[in-house]
């Protein structure tokens, strides 16, 4: 019986799949953050952030804390800062 | 016997955009007759954060009506922040309900945080662990609370203000698999059962703003990056649809 751990054990950690979660998971518990709404995909070495915030500061957050949970990974901030318009027309209900 | 009735939730104020909102609400006495807040008015659930938005939304030519949504309770300060609020002149629903004259009419408004759950055959039960039983049981306390509570109302004109959601209409655009925690059918059915003229909700910044209930009412997701506007603006009961 070998007492080497298999070899499988740290890819299957690091697969796209658990990277994300455990990403999309630091955007909603790190207090820079506490972004539940953005989207986090994987494709290679690429990560894309999307998803919406209120100002550029918290974009930039969004960011910091993705590379800080994704080492090795290259990250598009493709996140938006909602722009708030005057009120519109109104509905009649 | 028209009321105009105004609604934003998701603001997620904080230092970092401090009085940025303000300037939107200028003139809304001339667009609307109150202002509802559905909820995550701050990010972290700070006192600080709730003081700016006491300073943001204080002071209104018209009545604010407010409840707090998840964010808001995320640093256990909900009691703090909901008393800044209402030192402000802010009105803080917490599973109950208000009466606000409006011209010639009486809106009643009823509602809290609300909570999820999922939605009617694809959601979870008050069944197996405690924690599992708690997690529903809250939802349906809260549902029980706005039953009792649009029952005793008498008025012209009846909205319940949500943070959750009480359909999946509006949630259109968020993962599905995440539904259970946008809201919940409770709400809904509640609200169905004594009726209403609006539900308006937050919390699915993804979603889409118009859904309506089993029973007819309508429904409105407020959240900003939903509208993309500083409010939006509802008339209700009209004599003429026109004149709103």
């Amino acid at each position: 019986m070998s007492h080497e751990a298999p070899h499988s054990v740290a890819s299957h950690h690091d697969a796209p799949h658990y990277v994300a979660a455990r990403v999309q998971r630091a955007l909603a518990e790190d207090e820079r953050t506490y972004e539940l709404g953005i989207r986090v995909d994987i494709r290679g070495d690429q990560l894309f952030l999307r998803g919406q915030v209120e100002g550029a500061e918290r974009r930039a957050h969004v960011a910091a804390v993705a590379v800080e949970n994704a080492p090795g990974l290259t990250v598009h901030n493709e996140v938006t800062v909602v722009e708030v318009r005057e009120p519109g027309e109104e509905e009649t209900l | 016997m028209k009321v105009r009735v105004a609604a934003v939730g998701d603001v997620h104020l904080g230092e970092d955009i401090r009085g940025r909102y303000r300037p939107r609400l200028e003139g809304i006495e001339q667009r609307a007759d109150v202002l509802l807040l559905a909820g995550d008015l701050t990010r972290h659930g700070t006192p600080e954060e709730g003081r700016i938005v006491a300073e943001e939304f204080r002071d209104l030519r018209v009545p604010v009506v407010a409840v707090l949504g998840n964010h808001d309770y995320q640093s256990d300060a909900e009691d703090e922040i909901i008393a800044l609020l209402r030192d402000a002149g802010i009105h803080v629903l917490e599973d109950d309900s208000m009466v606000i004259p409006c011209g010639e009419a009486r809106l009643g408004v009823v509602g809290g945080k609300g909570f999820c759950g999922g939605f009617a055959g694809k959601c979870a039960s008050e069944f197996g662990e405690p924690e599992m039983k708690a997690f529903v049981r809250h939802t349906r306390e809260i549902a029980d609370l706005w039953h009792k509570a649009l029952k005793g109302l008498d008025v012209d004109h009846r909205v319940v203000l949500s943070h959750y959601s009480p359909v999946k209409d509006t949630l259109a655009g968020e993962p599905p698999e995440i539904y259970p925690f946008l809201g919940s059918y409770l709400l809904a059915e509640a609200v169905d059962a004594e009726g209403a003229d609006l539900f308006v909700h937050g919390h699915a910044h993804a979603g889409v703003e118009k859904g309506v209930t089993p029973g007819g009412v309508r429904v409105r997701n407020v959240a900003l990056p939903v509208l993309r506007r500083a409010y939006a603006v509802y008339c209700l009961g009209g004599e003429d649809p026109e004149s709103c």
